[in-house]
């Protein structure tokens, strides 16, 4: 319920970001302003540890 | 009133006012969180009891007002065509078998919607896979724009394999009490499907919509409805299923996949015994070690049968029978539990006494993690019809190929199952006065998986079919799911519309194609010198020298200088031409012993999606013919081994193939518009007919409008 937080950005930004989230194909301006920080912030963060991210797999079905 | 008295009571009013809003903005911070590198909440068993129903009375209350204010801001387009839409879903329901059961009569109330609307079958997403193809149906877009294209995806800065559906983060803060670590902040826990599900935009419009076991719905949307969340919820271990076998057998081989072997040790006395159930990791204590249950059995080798103790509960078991539901808690912190679910069942009781403990499941009554919306939904089921699967996969498909279960028994889960979803179904129906619903029933996937090798003659996996009885059970189901609509049938009013659907179909999976083993040979792909071939997740690859790999079901990456960690192939020209020289020498790949066309055609992703995603998809996609699909080996990223090899695990069908060979099944009380509708088809179209216009972002077109809401027959006599 208060899990997210307001953000204040420029009235040109937003359209600009409005306009070009419409031509990507996002479902709104707020999916494409999260991808963008998503993709910035995966060059940044460091890779999880490798044995937790074999064992959150371990069971499905579909491969050994 | 004094002033004094008059400054206390409202003092005591904001008081109060204050701590209820702390406690209703942690509505997620009273559930405990589990799984590897995770840790718990602070919240002890009481509290989470009292902010849950602190939550189910606040929503209650702010009910009036929320619905106001959706009606201020979004206004419906035209009124609503319909009074409710409902949706019942069969994943892996086959058009082909569907077809020949319907022509030979096996499914009258199949036949019967088709007469009285249309049936047709349904195209599918490329690649033909559960999460990418609800995700499709879910968000009427094609996989460029909901960001799942497989159950895994690749971390281009390790090459490792994860899940591509969720994210669940670790707990990095910690306050040091003594011994004790307490986590100050739950982890992250993100669903990485994009786009917007239908139901969000219906509910934006004061539509409510009840979605029951939709894959990739975990964590579940928050949205105006509820919604009991699916694919790829965890078990309690946080892994996607790990059985575990206690016996008295030597230790040999564990097993490779899903499971965990356990020593039974004696007790005093040759039919006595005692184990230990390992849980989830402990977070609160440096070093994460397992929470632990104790077990005992005694066995009574004469009649077959034995008493095991958990907990404080006693089950009586009988060999080769599956138990009911047992409920295991796990003790965290004095003052704090986690429980799960699990059927345990007595395998043998001879020389040797073992016994199979299925995935514990995280428990709905009181769910360790997010697995439903609102966070009591899944409560409010639990109350409704007793403990319920909610694994995301929840049937053993594991321990049926390891051979510890055997065909019995995972028939028995899958039609378990099957039973609890048709009681969910049931009250969702009956309560549902407008709005939509959907519900999707798994055993039919999870049957085709498994009983394949009843079907195909000369399946490599047919040799020693245990049981002939099951030599049917693919039809059986079938005419199951056709007793489930009939059912509906007899529930649903001239003013309702009624999809049966099916994501995908299937077909057989008799031999595997190891693509990194190709890769290798065609000299895309160099192996570390001295590196072991056979050690997983792509260990023995040399990233210097290698163009392109193999991770995951669904197809192949180029290793992209810029993209890729290690990557060597420039994107732009070279990768072009990388990319157009495997597609070409991969299409109509032979398997030469058999003489059969392995692989129909590589396609190219770049080519086949459209959205903001798409630079996220396997650059090359691959359309197995009939009887071929990704190795095992290769799904876990072994390089080592032939290109071809037999599949003779029980899991013997599949649909990770050329997605135009299994296409899934549409049936409506209605005549749909199209001949030829795709899964995306439905997001649009159940948009439609509340009187919201689907959104610009989505792929699909509405297969009915007012000019084809005729006057449905009516609800059968």
């Amino acid at each position: 319920m208060f899990g997210s937080t307001k953000v204040k950005l420029d009235a040109s930004l937003v359209d600009r970001i409005r306009k070009f989230a419409e031509i990507a194909g996002y479902s709104s301006p707020e999916e494409f302003i999260t991808h963008a920080l998503e993709k910035e912030l995966a060059v940044l963060e460091e890779a999880g540890d490798e044995e937790e991210i074999k064992k959150r797999l371990q069971g499905l079905g579909y491969m050994s | 009133m004094t002033t004094t008295t008059h400054a206390r009571r409202w003092t005591g009013v904001w008081v109060a006012t204050i701590v209820i809003l702390m406690l209703a903005g942690w509505p997620e911070s009273a559930d405990a969180y589990i799984g590897p590198g995770a840790g718990f909440a602070v919240l002890g068993s009481f509290a989470v009891i009292f902010v849950t129903m602190l939550l189910a009375g606040i929503s209650i209350l702010a009910w009036p007002f929320r619905t106001v204010w959706r009606m201020i801001r979004h206004r419906r387009t035209s009124k609503p065509l319909v009074k409710r839409t409902i949706f019942i879903g069969f994943d892996g329901q086959d058009a082909a078998i569907t077809e020949r059961m319907m022509a030979e009569g096996k499914l009258p109330n199949y036949s019967e919607l088709a007469e009285r609307g249309s049936y047709r079958k349904l195209r599918t997403t490329f690649p033909s896979i559960t999460p990418v193809a609800w995700s499709s149906f879910s968000t009427g877009t094609n996989p460029g724009r909901h960001n799942i294209f497989d159950f895994l995806d690749r971390d281009p800065r390790t090459y490792l394999p994860r899940l591509s559906s969720t994210h669940i983060g670790s707990v990095e803060k910690f306050l040091k009490i003594g011994k004790l670590r307490i986590p100050l902040k739950k982890p992250e826990i993100r669903n990485l499907r994009k786009s917007k599900p239908w139901w969000t935009i219906l509910g934006e419009n004061n539509i409510w919509s009840t979605i029951i076991r939709v894959p990739i719905t975990f964590p579940p949307d928050k949205f105006y409805g509820a919604q009991l969340g699916a694919m790829c919820i965890p078990d309690l271990l946080g892994t996607q299923g790990t059985f575990m076998l206690f016996t008295t057998r030597p230790e040999s081989e564990s097993f490779q996949e899903g499971g965990m072997r356990v020593a039974l040790e004696k007790n005093g006395s040759n039919s006595t015994f005692e184990a230990t159930i390992e849980g989830p990791e402990n977070a609160f204590f440096e070093g994460s070690p397992p929470m632990k249950l104790p077990l005992s059995i005694d066995v009574d080798r004469a009649s077959g049968s034995a008493r095991a103790a958990i907990n404080d509960a006693e089950v009586e078991l009988k060999t080769g029978e599956l138990s009911g539901w047992v409920k295991l808690d796990f003790k965290v912190i004095p003052g704090m539990k986690v429980s799960g679910l699990t059927r345990i069942m007595l395998t043998e009781a001879d020389e040797h006494v073992s016994l199979y403990m299925s995935p514990i499941n995280i428990e709905p009554g009181k769910p360790a993690m997010p697995i439903s919306h609102p966070s009591y939904y899944s409560s409010y089921l639990e109350k409704k019809i007793g403990p319920y699967a909610t694994l995301g996969l929840a049937e053993d498909t594991w321990a049926l190929n390891e051979k510890v279960t055997n065909d019995g028994t995972f028939w028995t889960q899958t039609q378990d199952v099957d039973d609890e979803r048709e009681q969910m179904l049931d009250i969702a129906l009956d309560k549902l006065r407008s709005g939509a619903l959907v519900t999707v029933f798994d055993a039919t996937d999870r049957v085709n998986h498994m009983y394949w090798r009843y079907i195909d003659d000369g399946h490599p996996a047919a040799e020693g079919i245990d049981n002939p009885e099951y030599a049917d059970a693919i039809e059986k189901q079938y005419i199951r799911n056709d007793g489930i609509v009939g059912r509906v049938l007899e529930k649903i009013n001239d003013d309702d519309v009624l999809f049966v659907l099916s994501d995908h179909g299937c077909t057989s999976f008799r031999r595997g194609v190891n693509l990194n083993a190709w890769l290798l040979n065609e000299g895309y792909l160099t192996l570390k010198t001295g590196a072991d071939p056979s050690e997983p997740w792509l260990g023995s690859v040399d990233w210097s020298k290698t163009k392109a790999y193999a991770v995951g079901l669904v197809g192949i990456f180029l290793n992209i200088r810029g993209r890729e960690a290690k990557g060597i192939v420039s994107p732009g020209e070279e990768a072009m031409a990388v990319k157009r020289q495997i597609a070409a020498n991969l299409q109509g790949l032979v398997d030469e012993e058999t003489g059969d066309v392995a692989i129909n055609e590589a396609f190219d992703t770049d080519t086949l999606y459209r959205g903001p995603y798409k630079g996220n998809a396997p650059d090359l996609l691959m359309g197995y013919n009939h009887g071929y699909r990704i190795s095992w080996d290769c799904a876990s990223g072994v390089v080592a081994g032939e290109v071809f090899e037999d599949n003779v695990k029980a899991w013997s069908g599949d649909h990770i193939v050329d997605p135009r060979l299994v296409p899934g099944i549409l049936l409506c009380n209605h005549e749909v518009s199209s001949e030829d509708p795709h899964i995306v088809d439905l997001a649009p179209t159940v948009l439609t007919l509340f009187g919201v216009r689907p959104a610009d972002h989505m792929d699909g077109t509405p297969l009915l409008d007012k000019k084809r809401i005729t006057r449905a027959a009516g609800p059968k006599a």
